[in-house]
Formats: C-alpha cells, structure tokens, sequence
C-alpha cells in the first residue's frame, strides 16, 4: 500500500520587511515544506519552513526577491537520473516580493 | 456482502466463519491456557504495578539507515557519514539528523536505543520477527506477536480487540516467509485485527466496519441468531480451535453493531486542525487512529509505515534504480518529514490529553543500513547495528542507551538485541518475561521472550 494524500495543501504567507512568516497548513501533507527563494527570477534557496514559521533570509545582494511556499508533492518512487519523474515541489501559497 | 477488515463475509448465500476471524481477533481467553486471575495469583503479572497500560508500536518497514537518522557519524569519511548533516536536540549532547527538526524539541522525552543488532539473517522477515515476536524462527515453529500476547493475558477492555495492527498487514517484503505479526500458538481468538483500509482515503469513514447499504441492522441480529443456531450444533464436535472462532465470531458483531466501536475507528470525527497536525496521509492518519484506539480501550497497536518495500518511496534505502529506487531524495523529501510530523504529533496529542504517562511509543525497525554507501549512493541491509528509540510510558527520556563503533559498523558499548526491546515492554505493562509462562506447542510451558528488560529505561 502506498501512501495516499488527502486533499490540496494551502498556506497564508506575510511579509514584514525581510522577514517572512507563514500560517497554518491546511490540508498539510506532511512532506518537506520550504520557503523557495529566487532572485530576479532565479531560484537561490530552498530552506526549510517545517520547524519554524518565520524566517529571514540572509541574502542582501540588489535585486528583485520573490517567495513562495512550497510542498513536496509525492506521486510514485519513480527517477531518471537520480531525479523524480513526476512528484515534484508545488506552491502551497501566493507570491510575494521585495526589492533590496 | 459484509466487509470486515479487508475481508469479504457472505451472509445470504452462505457463513463464511474465517472471515470473521480478522474482526474478531481480540477474544476471551482460550480455555486451556491460564487467565488473568491465575497469573496474578502466581506474582507472574501485576496490572497495577504496570508503569505502561498501552503501548503504540511504530513499524518502520524497510528500515532507515541508523547513520542517516538516529546515529549520525559527522566526523567518518564521506561515503560513511552521507549526505545528511546532525543537528542539536534538546539535551544536550545528542544529535540526530537535520530532517527531524521537531523530534530534536523533544528528545527530553525519547530514549534511544543504538546498540541493536542480531545475528539471524538480513532479510527484512528476519527482522521483522525478531522485532514482534522477540524470536526468529521458521514457519513450521511460529511464535506469537507481542500484540498476541497482551491480547491474551490482558483480554480486551470492551468491545474494540486488544491488539490491532493498521493499516495494513505487512506483505511482500522480499522473502515468503513469516513476518511475526500472528497469534501463533496463542490462539486465533487472539490475532490481532487488521484493519486492511487506508484512514487517509477521503471516503474511509469507517467503511471497513459498515455494512453495505441495504443491509440493516435487523438483518444482521437475524443473521446473528441463525450463526447462534449453527454454532450450538458444531458444539458437539467441539474443539478448542472451534471455541477461539466462536470467540472471534462473537467479537465481529461487537465490531459490528456497537457505535462506540465505529467511533473509534472515525479519524473524520477529529477536527481538521487535528487531522493536519498528524498530516493528511496514510502513516499520519494511521497515528492518529492508534491514538484514538488506545482512547476508546485498545492495548496494543502497531502502525505498519508501509507494507512492502517494492515499488514505492519507503525507508529501504537501495539506490537500485529498479523497483528499489529508494535515495536520500525520498528520505529528505517524503520519509524523514512525513515521520517527523506524524511521530511528534503524537507525542503531543497524547501528553495534552494525558495519556502519554501509561502509553509507550516504541519505534522499531528491521535492521540498520551498512555503514558504506554502496557504489549507487545508497544503503544495503545490515543488521549487525541500528536504533531504535522509547517515548513516553514513564520511560526515562533525553538518555542514549549503548553506542556503536566510529563508523557505526558494531555495537560498542552495551549491545542490545531484540528481545530485550520486547522484554522491556512486557515488564513495564506489569508482565514478568522471567516467570510468566504459557503452554506453546504440545502444551509445554515456555516463556514469551528469554531476555533480561533493557534496565535504564525502566
């Protein structure tokens, strides 16, 4: 028997400053649960959000930053390469943005 | 068409008995064998004294690597530590892998054991033997699952069984060979009840437990008393066999028609916060059922983390790039996280409700990983050293009980095998492993497991 995932993980996330800080899971499947962090478009970071629900991150080089959420999203073992086919991150939140 | 468990029951067209057996499990003690009363008498069981009422056994089948998780070697070479890196607790001086961030915030409370390790074989029946029944042992010569036994010397408190193993019974795991989760010699009245359905399933709802539609509860009692009719006739012919699936046909309709039964099986009457603390998948759900469970009067319950090691993303960690493509990817993306979330969540669901004072949670495993990564990055069987781990029951908590070498390949100090784990739980559910003894087959006297308790957790 495989693992089955009930329903479609949803979170709220604000932004005060740098600092970012998230709500409740709803729906939370358990899976690893990460802020991901890019950087004029560019994925920078994946830190954890499991533990704590707020986090800075400490990169102040200029540019546009925008975070989102994210859930692992288990759909089979299946790899190529060592990556997975087809269970992936999803957003889990809305964006948001700043500017440094 | 009644479904019990994962077993299908014809009731129009005819009585099939074994069917019942699954739902009935949890009898009355078989006649031949000692009660309750006598082993009390006899000093060889002492419920008030028991520092543990219930115990919740978490089953990690497939089996993490120990130094990925619980015995991380920081300063071994590369392809000995691996990828992961240890991370503080909350006691000081032990560490355990940074993909259990919530479990560092509670070590105080878990005790965890490094020094396991057997000699028997490295296939995982060989573990999982060792780990339910404190024996290995082929199938002409079973032994009973720990389950088995509390069922049959405690016996149930009401009308849920004694022992109970979600979701699912183990299956393939590589080998056909026992998997140590039976009655044994015990008696069938004493199997444990599967309940063969998956609470993470948005239309379980106890599915498992009702009959279909159109069938009402007067039709059951009707079908209740032809089954009374039948069984007075088999009397004549009675054996004790007979007599334990008398006991389990009696416990099915307990199952049946008590709605206090149902409820406990119910994880959709949790509220949703509740239901999203444990995490909305099959192992988290199935945590949260056995806390249910333990509530409404059952003793014994095992959650089985996966039934097979083929074809999915579980803890045996082989790189194959086969059927067995199990990596550090799954163990930090799915495994690790999935069993964080769902172990500290009930920790704390049982604390809060106090409850953690006579539960026991025991997280077990088959066996450890080799040390070295193999040329794919993973990890192979090796059951020559791993960890396991105790949380609350009275347990003495924030302790580490034996250690294992530099590159976590042998015990060090204070080995530890299997059926010291088993020993420890007997004696702290009041049940002396010295002196109680049961007739095993041919009705000769022998004890449950033959091993002293493991003393610091006690």
């Amino acid at each position: 028997m495989d693992q089955k995932f009930e329903g479609t993980p949803k979170a709220e996330i604000r932004l005060d400053g740098r600092k970012l800080s998230r709500g409740d899971v709803t729906n939370d499947w358990g899976l690893r649960l990460q802020w991901q962090i890019k950087r004029d478009g560019e994925v920078i970071a994946t830190p954890p959000a499991r533990a704590d629900i707020s986090y800075t991150h400490p990169d102040e080089a200029p540019g546009k930053y925008e975070v989102v959420l994210q859930m692992w999203k288990y759909v089979n073992y299946k790899k190529k390469d060592g990556e997975f086919i087809d269970s992936k991150f999803i957003d889990i939140s809305e964006p948001v943005t700043y500017t440094i | 068409m009644l479904h019990i468990g994962n077993e299908r029951v014809p009731l129009c067209s005819g009585v099939d008995r074994r069917s019942f057996l699954q739902a009935g499990a949890a009898g009355l003690a078989g006649l031949s064998l000692p009660t309750i009363t006598q082993l009390e008498a006899s000093g060889a069981v002492d419920y008030d004294k028991a520092k543990i009422k219930n115990c919740i056994t978490l089953f990690l089948v497939g089996s993490p690597g120990h130094l990925d998780t619980w015995d991380m070697k920081p300063d071994a070479p590369d392809d000995i530590r691996g990828k992961f890196k240890p991370i503080d607790t909350n006691v000081s001086g032990i560490q355990i892998c940074e993909h259990f961030p919530l479990m560092a915030r509670m070590m105080d409370k878990v005790a965890l054991v490094r020094s396991l390790h057997h000699k028997t074989g490295a296939s995982h029946e060989n573990g999982q033997r060792w780990m339910m029944t404190g024996h290995d042992f082929n199938a002409n010569n079973p032994q009973p699952y720990i389950g088995s036994v509390i069922s049959r010397i405690f016996g149930p408190k009401g009308n849920l069984p004694a022992s109970i193993i979600l979701p699912d019974k183990i299956g393939n795991t590589g080998t056909s060979t026992p998997h140590g989760q039976k009655a044994a010699y015990i008696g069938s009245a004493h199997e444990p009840f599967f309940l063969g359905g998956d609470p993470a399933n948005s239309d379980f709802k106890v599915a498992n437990l009702t009959p279909p539609e159109g069938q009402t509860d007067f039709r059951i009692n009707a079908r209740q008393n032809l089954l009374t009719q039948i069984d007075e006739l088999q009397r004549r012919t009675e054996t004790k066999t007979t007599r334990d699936f008398d006991t389990a046909y009696a416990r099915a309709f307990n199952l049946l028609t008590s709605p206090e039964t149902k409820k406990a099986f119910d994880v959709a009457d949790e509220p949703d916060k509740v239901r999203d603390r444990y995490g909305r998948n099959t192992f988290g759900q199935s945590c949260l059922m056995a806390r249910r469970l333990i509530e409404n009067g059952t003793r014994f319950v095992t959650v089985n983390h996966f039934d097979t090691v083929f074809n999915l993303s579980c803890w045996d960690m082989h790189a194959d790039g086969g059927s067995l493509d199990n990596t550090y990817s799954d163990y930090e993306r799915s495994l690790c996280p999935q069993f964080d979330w769902a172990f500290t969540a009930l920790v704390e669901d049982l604390e809060q409700r106090g409850m953690l004072e006579d539960t026991v949670i025991t997280v077990l495993s088959e066996f450890g990983r080799t040390p070295k990564l193999n040329n794919r990055g993973g990890r192979d069987h090796y059951p020559s050293a791993w960890t396991n781990f105790f949380c609350g029951g009275g347990i003495q908590g924030g302790q580490v009980i034996g250690s294992t070498d530099k590159i976590g390949a042998a015990p060090h100090d204070r080995p530890i095998l299997p059926p010291q784990i088993l020993a420890s739980i007997y004696t702290a559910m009041g049940i002396d492993p010295e002196t109680t003894m049961m007739p095993g087959p041919g009705s000769r006297p022998i004890r449950f497991v033959d091993a002293e308790p493991i003393e610091e957790l006690l």
